[in-house]
């Protein structure tokens, strides 16, 4: 597979936390090409299984949630009132076209903006919240369709800057790239570990559905794959840096065995990675998981991911790649 | 109608070049006589068949943008704008370098932003363009400080409504091209000035009333609206829908009381729908006409446009086809004078 | 189901001491269920049998919020702490109800500039309650340190509007008991969750379907009504639209595939109802569904105005549509 248009088409498909139905519709059939049997579970979440010798039962884990945006309200004139789902920062919402998914169409909208000198006073210097913010849908011919509790995303295209790949929804639809390549990696290996591919839901929203499967599964292990903030500088971390390969998490919600023997392993294979400390919670499926029925050893491999949760999350395709190799070796030891 | 097409082409203030060339190939054939002056504006002239006065109109061919100021030790690109470009409507957006480096805009990611800098104002410096580059070298490589930086846009139409980049003014070009199109010859001679340099100080309009000395001017722009949930009704200044603008005043300029009275008579006649313009801030060429060498008296019609001076913008065509239609037949009354 | 609704009301039931109320449930149900029992933190569940072998759960949070006794001051007045989002401003020279007494809960203020101070920035710390007690003693002995109050407040009707202190969520309750009494002939297994201390943080549904293993729940509980002057611009919920199906609140995102179902059922059977985007707040339905391997699970609520006040404002024929609502989910709805 071609990991660039991999992500291009991942990113490209809309599926914001609680609605992943068509991400899953497009990753499904790939999986199954890699696995002996796929299925999906009542809280919306793909599983592939490829079975071992049963020595152990391995889960890998990505969300395919995106965040996203719900209609709370239709005002007159073609204008909508939005609500978050996940933490979208309304900075990176103004002046952006959106799609909301009416039951029978898409519906295009622009999310408007008022030029400083026509603001009241004191809102020119606040920046809109969520309050403020309205959708303009009177461009289409469709917007009496749109109704309370209609889903919305980011309509934006995927592009390539300079090798790099560009999009929305990249967080997490590169950790699900990851998924897919390891898996194919995985068909070449012999394994002893039964491996179970998850593409999970609602993460964006802390909802259960990794959890789930961990429970219902009865895993031994679990890795879950995310992205994580790179290329900028924050309080005491480590800059992770794009194009240097994955993050290994150690601490908390990591079992320090599990992530001794993942940077063994990245080492003896010559797998370039970074190490995140996590001195509490991940903010990532790894916590809930972690703690879940009589408890699940974890590993948490966090992709680098530059500008989260605005529509032009960026990611480098040879990380991608480096950390579905890893994954595929862990899976396979 | 030439929007798509307009709305497409990448140039912002000081950077015209291609949206000229393409006014030039679509119109030379069309008019007695076109020419590009000194400062890049393009000028087109039709004759009159009385040809006793002289009448312009003028659109302004740049947008707003952006222009690369400096490169970052970490590869990334500082900028500035191009014209009056909120960063509000910055964040999250792809753009192009020189017309064929694609980079993205982004911002601190909302995890790692302190609570009472989620609602701040951003301020310019804190933005940059991400291209790819690893490092300042690899970055040189491939753009250079004051390379033109642009919003990426698709253009779209559904219905009535149309939306994309720089529909002001690539609207009011739209219109003019339209007009000439139509090849009709008027009483008065007649000057289409695509001019340059409007968003950043009104400059390109400043060397066209010594050349073409026209006894009276109409600007055609495209306009803040600001109908929207934002503002309450008696406070906005134009309305999708209503019609062409007609503008009586704006910032530094009140509209020859003839030129505005005659605009308003012409619509009227000819059952025309238009609307005032509402609100007196944002300026236009005319008030450069109005100030330069012996003053040229001067009124502004406009398409209403929603969200402009952001990536994208919103106009109604039927709107849009009110000012063709307005303008041809003012030209066709031929009696929109000062004196 | 007027008589219902006050008697469900109106009775003592803060979060931790749901007793009285489910005992009251219990007794209109007596006649309706095929079998009940209290859980490990005090759930009470009721069910009727199914043939179909599929097991619907609805749920209904018992208690209410309210005040808790943590000390008294030497003359006989009570300091008190919140028991669920108790805003302060709704207790201020009003009646708070104990197990043996009323008391009347007041501000503190010495001086201008004091009183000026903490009326501005009212907290439960600059607050007491004055239940006419001479001593500590006598207070003590009446109200001990560790009991639960609630408000003190009557039910009354405005049209077919009914008014009174927790709604939240009696009306709930009210909802799910009328169900199983007009409940015939089901063919799925259903399943009453009367839960314990959801407003201190959803404890009893967390807990709630673990024995059951249902196939999906659905809580009913109240929500926001955007009609009354400058109420929430962003809420598109109003009274007497009918009952509001929950897509999303800030606790959980409503699976989509019960919501549609309730959509269809509700339009096959012209019963009024309205789609709902709370931008605060959380219901049971988050706990219900992390429920061991997890749980399809939703929320229908009814539009409430002034929710966590002493005058909970409903729209009668919304409770009625809920109730024929939820009827046709638990015949068809899995």
């Amino acid at each position: 597979m071609n990991t660039k248009e991999l992500l291009v088409q991942l990113s490209n498909v809309d599926g914001p936390s609680g609605f992943e139905t068509l991400v899953l519709d497009v990753i499904e059939p790939i999986l199954q090409k890699f696995c002996d049997r796929t299925w999906r579970s009542g809280l919306g979440t793909l599983v592939g299984e490829k079975k071992g010798s049963g020595k152990k039962k391995i889960g890998i884990f990505a969300h395919a949630d995106e965040i996203g945006f719900v209609v709370t309200k239709i005002e007159e004139d073609g204008f909508l009132r939005l609500e978050t789902v996940g933490g979208v920062d309304p900075k990176a919402l103004l002046a952006q076209r959106v799609k909301i998914y009416s039951k029978r169409k898409i519906v295009s909208g622009i999310v408007g903006t008022l030029p400083p000198h026509l603001q009241k006073e004191e809102h020119r210097s606040r920046f809109p919240d969520y309050d403020r913010i309205f959708v303009d849908v009177s461009f289409d011919e469709a917007a009496s369709e749109v109704r309370v509790g209609d889903v919305c995303v980011f309509d934006v295209k995927a592009i390539e800057v300079n090798g790099k790949v560009s999009g929305k929804a990249l967080d997490n639809r590169a950790g699900c790239a990851s998924l897919l390549l390891a898996a194919e990696f995985l068909q070449r290996m012999k394994h002893d570990s039964d491996v179970y591919f998850v593409f999970s839901s609602q993460e964006e929203i802390a909802g259960p559905g990794a959890a789930s499967i961990a429970y219902e599964l009865r895993l031994d292990e679990a890795i879950v794959v995310d992205v994580t903030h790179a290329n900028v500088k924050h309080s005491v971390y480590p800059v992770i840096k794009l194009g240097e390969g994955p993050a290994i998490g150690v601490g908390i919600p990591v079992d320090y065995g599990f992530y001794k023997r993942a940077t063994e392993i990245a080492q003896k294979h010559g797998v370039k990675i970074q190490t995140e400390p996590i001195p509490g919670r991940s903010g990532t499926d790894t916590d809930q998981v972690q703690i879940t029925s009589v408890g699940v050893k974890t590993l948490l491999i966090s992709i680098p991911l530059m500008y989260m949760h605005t529509p032009v999350e960026t990611v480098d395709p040879k990380d991608v790649e480096e950390t579905a190799r890893l994954l595929a070796l862990i899976a396979a030891e | 109608m030439y929007l798509k097409e307009l709305s497409l082409i990448n140039g912002a203030s000081g950077d015209e070049g291609r949206v000229r060339d393409f006014i030039k190939r679509t119109i030379q054939d069309k008019v007695d006589e076109v020419w590009e002056d000194r400062l890049g504006n393009l000028i087109a002239f039709r004759k009159g068949t009385k040809g006793n006065r002289k009448i312009l109109f003028a659109a302004h061919m740049d947008e707003v943008g952006f222009m690369v100021t400096n490169i970052d030790e970490d590869g990334t690109l500082l900028f500035a704008p191009v014209g009056a470009v909120e960063t509000q409507v910055v964040v999250g957006k792809q753009v192009k370098i020189k017309d064929s480096i694609m980079g993205v805009i982004g911002f601190k990611p909302i995890h790692l932003q302190e609570k009472d800098q989620l609602l701040k104002p951003i301020r310019y410096e804190e933005l940059r363009i991400y291209i790819g580059a690893r490092n300042k070298e690899e970055a040189q490589k491939m753009v250079s400080i004051g390379d033109y930086v642009n919003f990426v846009t698709e253009y779209r139409q559904n219905g009535r409504r149309a939306s994309g980049k720089a529909f002001d003014d690539r609207v009011g070009c739209s219109v003019l091209m339209d007009v000439i199109d139509k090849r009709q010859r008027y009483e008065n001679d007649v000057y289409f000035a695509f001019v340059v340099q409007e968003e950043v100080g009104l400059r390109g309009s400043a060397v066209v009333v010594e050349q073409v000395k026209p006894d009276v001017a109409i600007v055609i722009e495209g306009t803040i609206a600001g109908d929207d949930p934002g503002l309450e009704k008696d406070r906005w200044s134009t309305h999708l829908g209503e019609g062409p603008a007609v503008t009586f005043m704006h910032s530094g300029y009140v509209v020859n009381q003839k030129v505005f009275q005659a605009i308003l008579s012409v619509a009227e006649k000819h059952g025309i729908p238009h609307q005032f313009r509402r609100r007196t801030p944002g300026s236009t060429d005319a008030g450069r006409l109005a100030r330069t060498g012996p003053g040229t008296a001067s009124g502004v019609i406009s398409v209403p446009t929603r969200y402009i001076h952001s990536p994208v913008c919103m106009i109604d065509l039927e709107d849009y086809a009110n000012t063709v239609l307005l303008i041809e037949k003012i030209l066709e009354e031929g009696e929109v004078f000062a004196k | 189901m007027i008589e219902l609704i006050k008697k469900l009301t109106q009775a003592y039931g803060p979060s931790g001491r749901e007793s009285e109320v489910q005992k009251l449930i219990l007794e209109e149900l007596s006649d309706h269920i095929d079998g009940y029992k209290f859980d490990a933190v005090g759930n009470l569940l009721v069910w009727k049998q199914g043939s179909s072998g599929k097991k619907i759960l609805f749920d209904a949070h018992v208690d209410e919020i309210g005040l808790v006794v943590t000390n008294i001051t030497d003359k006989g007045f009570l300091r008190v702490d919140a028991v669920g989002g108790v805003v302060p401003h709704t207790f201020v020279g009003h009646r708070v109800r104990f197990p043996n007494a009323v008391g009347i809960v007041y501000v503190e203020g010495e001086t201008e500039e004091e009183r000026k101070k903490n009326w501005t920035n009212l907290t439960l710390d600059n607050m007491f309650v004055d239940i006419g007690a001479k001593s500590y003693e006598e207070a003590k002995s009446k109200v001990p340190i560790g009991s639960f109050g609630v408000y003190d407040s009557y039910f009354y009707q405005m049209g077919d509007y009914l008014v009174s202190k927790a709604m939240d969520d009696r009306i709930g309750c009210a909802i799910v008991v009328e169900l199983f009494k007009r409940l015939s002939s089901c063919p799925n297994t259903i399943i009453g969750s009367f839960s314990v201390q959801e407003e201190v943080g959803l404890v009893g549904a967390s807990v709630a379907a673990y024995t059951f293993a249902p196939d999906v729940c659905v809580a009913v509980d109240v929500t926001d009504s955007a009609d009354y002057p400058k109420a929430f611009k962003r809420h598109s919920m109003v009274l007497g639209k009918g009952p509001a199906i929950k897509v999303k609140d800030k606790a959980s995102v409503s699976n989509r595939q019960i919501v549609e179902k309730l959509v269809e059922l509700a339009e096959a059977n012209h019963i009024p109802y309205q789609m709902e985007v709370l931008t605060f707040g959380g219901t049971n339905a988050a706990a219900l569904q992390r429920t061991r391997a997890g749980i399809p699970s939703a929320t229908v609520s009814i539009p409430t105005r002034y929710v966590h006040s002493p005058s909970e404002t409903v729209c009668l024929s919304d409770v009625e549509n809920a109730v024929e609502l939820l009827i046709q989910y638990a015949m068809k709805g899995v």
